[in-house]
């Protein structure tokens, strides 16, 4: 029995050494399951930013390794799934694209007192106001995307009038549709009707007779929606002969579902940063090729793009830090004000761990080919109290 | 525009799928009291099986491509197949089990078809585009509303009725009615069980197949969950409109359709983020009125 301990001993003491040597991160994501398509590319760009820390000589001279956990696309499974991270000696936790997928594995970061990141969680409470302080995301918040379609539409395409269309499934849309609530009409545009339907409805014919019964045409519809709901509805109001221009979230991007809607024109879509590799910003079109040589395909969205980001975030406070011990590391990226990266300014504070303002790239779909025509920042960061509503 | 024929086009169109696909259910429950949980499967299978297996984002037509001579019977039969096989490998060794069994093992079927799609197709939706112009818009009656709303309203109307002379005029649609009815006596009587309960998968598995091809020509998406929500409101429909009753089934379907369409045109609009709480408070209430079902047949009544 005394050998049996002097030898577990042993082991432990050889094992915390060589973790010692490096800093993990620890990815409880989905690796099967429906989620793992939205986690995938994300996580790939991740590891592209780790490899080029590590070949660049490593954060805080020691080398970066990296373990993983499937989450199975199971929220019961994403919290073992953290656990475990943490049990295995994980500095940080990185976890699911959603909510809902990524918050039980980041509840065990937190209950460990290390730091997670959310791939690219858009919702206020993926952060302080769900999981708790040191808990971060990387991604442009959903409001954000709305008041950035909302200012965009009025000041660069003249639009007097909107409509809204809010598919209610899940919370990601009501926050774009929040959003633009909250812009539109401070940007001096009317909002002449609303209307809500499900993401999973087999026919939205009510829902567009009535936009038809309006007297007149709206400038533009913000449809607050994902795919495959989003899609579905596009094909249906253009379909009806609706021409009006159509604003959405970050979600719809990608040129895979266009064939839903043929010969679409007069969609726009707010994206972080350009998959199509005409970017305004030089830097953010070489990661694009990074991706495409790393993995063989560049990104399907622009989801891809704050796996990355997080990571060089991180990267970037722990090295201030010289630490990786999760408050020294969250007081870093509470002082990050405009931060310079590839994908434009980023800011965290003691309030809001996530982007209540951004560059954004505004990317038009006509005749079914998507292209970035310009940025476009909003002029004032959307307010705490209208994120939480 | 005129309002009340766009509402009764809209209710139509809607009811009809809902209608078709109750009737695909209520046809296997009829037969051997199973509640096929499987068949919002069966259509999502149909979808897919239009585009080329790859799990890559870009959806390639594959099916989808044939013309519509060759695509629909093809898919009808696919449709069927698919039915067929699983009442083949997995009902048909249930036949003794109690009704419950039975229904986990949908469930259970359901759920192998729902993950085979999403190792071979992954979950992300893909865009297929079949026949959009059948989506352009037509005037009727004051009403503009697309072509293939009218298509779903008379295709509905079509199969109705073919099955209805299916099951009063051939000896396989009069086999069906018996075994319905008492499938222990129609046994003893001569029925064969294997070709009535074969017959009547294939053509629930059609009846998805048709469902599948109406769904994505409306919504131009493919999705491995895109059963599950049609799959519900077809099941309550068998419910509500006696479980066991064909005409009940369509009739339940259409008036599903019908106050679904209608709350959503006339709930206010905080309101209407619950159109489904309001449909399925209508259903509590019905059933609560006629817990046998609105149209329930006379054998399911016990005879005490």
């Amino acid at each position: 029995m005394k050998h049996l301990l002097t030898a577990s001993a042993l082991v432990m003491g050889l094992g915390t050494a060589a973790i010692a040597d490096d800093i993990t991160i620890g990815f409880a994501i989905a690796k099967s399951g429906w989620v793992e398509a939205y986690d995938a590319p994300a996580v790939a760009a991740a590891r592209i930013r780790i490899d080029e820390i590590n070949a660049a000589g490593g954060l805080l001279g020691k080398q970066i390794k990296w373990i993983e956990a499937d989450t199975k696309s199971d929220q019961a499974q994403s919290a073992s799934a953290g656990l475990q991270m943490v049990d295995e000696g994980a500095d940080m936790l990185i976890v699911s694209c959603d909510y809902d997928f990524g918050a039980p594995a980041a509840l065990a970061a937190e209950g460990a007192g290390l730091n997670s990141f959310f791939l690219c969680a858009e919702d206020i409470k993926a952060g302080i106001q769900g999981v708790g302080p040191n808990s971060f995301s990387a991604s442009v918040l959903a409001a954000v995307q709305g008041a950035t379609m909302a200012e965009w539409s009025i000041k660069e395409r003249d639009a007097k009038t909107g409509y809204v269309l809010l598919d209610t499934t899940i919370e990601y849309n009501k926050g774009i549709c929040t959003g633009y609530d909250w812009m539109f009409p401070k940007a001096g545009g009317e909002i002449v009707g609303r209307d809500t339907f499900l993401n999973g409805d087999a026919s939205i014919a009510s829902q567009i007779t009535r936009i038809k019964g309006l007297a007149e045409e709206p400038d533009v519809i913000m449809l607050c929606s994902y795919i495959p709901g989003a899609a579905s509805a596009v094909r249906q109001i253009r379909a009806a002969g609706i021409t009006s221009t159509i604003l959405n979230g970050s979600a719809v991007d990608g040129s895979y579902w266009l064939d839903a809607a043929p010969d679409l024109s007069n969609f726009i879509v707010p994206v972080q940063g350009s998959i199509y590799g005409d970017d305004t910003r030089p830097a953010v079109n070489e990661f694009r090729d990074a991706f495409e040589a790393a993995t063989g395909a560049g990104p399907s969205s622009t989801y891809a793009y704050p796996g990355y980001l997080l990571i060089d975030l991180w990267a970037k406070a722990v090295e201030r830090a010289g630490t990786v011990e999760a408050s020294a590391v969250t007081a870093e990226l509470e002082k990050m004000t405009n931060e310079p990266t590839a994908f434009g300014p980023r800011s965290f504070s003691s309030e809001i761990h996530h982007q209540n303002t951004a560059e954004m790239q505004i990317v038009e779909i006509t005749n079914g080919k998507p292209g970035v025509i310009g940025s476009f920042t909003i002029s004032e960061p959307v307010p705490l109290d209208v994120l939480l509503k | 525009m005129n309002a009340i024929p766009q509402l009764f086009f809209d209710a139509m169109s809607l009811g009809g799928i809902y209608a078709m696909a109750a009737l695909g259910i209520a046809l296997i429950f009829g037969v051997m009291k199973l509640v096929n949980f499987a068949h919002g499967e069966y259509i999502a299978f149909c979808v897919f099986a239009l585009i080329v297996p790859s799990t890559d984002a870009v959806a390639v037509m594959f099916l989808g491509k044939a013309p519509a001579f060759l695509l629909i019977p093809t898919l009808l039969l696919i449709g069927a197949a698919v039915a067929v096989a699983s009442e083949f490998f997995v009902f048909r060794h249930m036949r003794n089990a109690t009704p419950v069994a039975m229904m986990i093992s949908s469930f259970a079927l359901g759920f192998v078809i729902q993950n085979i799609l999403l190792v071979v197709f992954s979950s992300r939706p893909k865009a297929v585009s079949l026949w959009p112009e059948l989506n352009q818009p037509v005037s009727i009656a004051g009403a503009s509303i697309p072509l293939l709303q009218l298509i779903v309203i008379l295709s509905t109307l079509i199969v109705v009725v073919t099955l209805a002379v299916l099951l009063k005029r051939t000896r396989i649609g009069l086999e069906m009615r018996a075994a319905a009815e008492n499938f222990t006596m129609a046994r003893l009587l001569g029925v064969r069980a294997n070709v009535v309960i074969t017959g009547a998968f294939a053509l629930s598995g059609a009846l998805a197949a048709a469902v599948a091809l109406i769904m994505v020509t409306q919504t131009g998406v493919a999705d491995i969950r895109m059963g599950g929500q049609i799959m519900l409101v077809a099941f309550i429909a068998t419910v509500i409109g006696g479980l066991g009753s064909l005409p009940g089934a369509v009739a339940a379907g259409f008036l599903i359709g019908a106050a679904s369409v209608i709350l959503q045109g006339f709930l206010p609009l905080e309101a209407r983020p619950f159109r489904d709480a309001f449909l399925f408070t209508l259903v509590i209430v019905s059933l609560l009125l006629r817990p046998e079902g609105l149209f329930a047949p006379r054998s399911s009544k016990p005879r005490v």
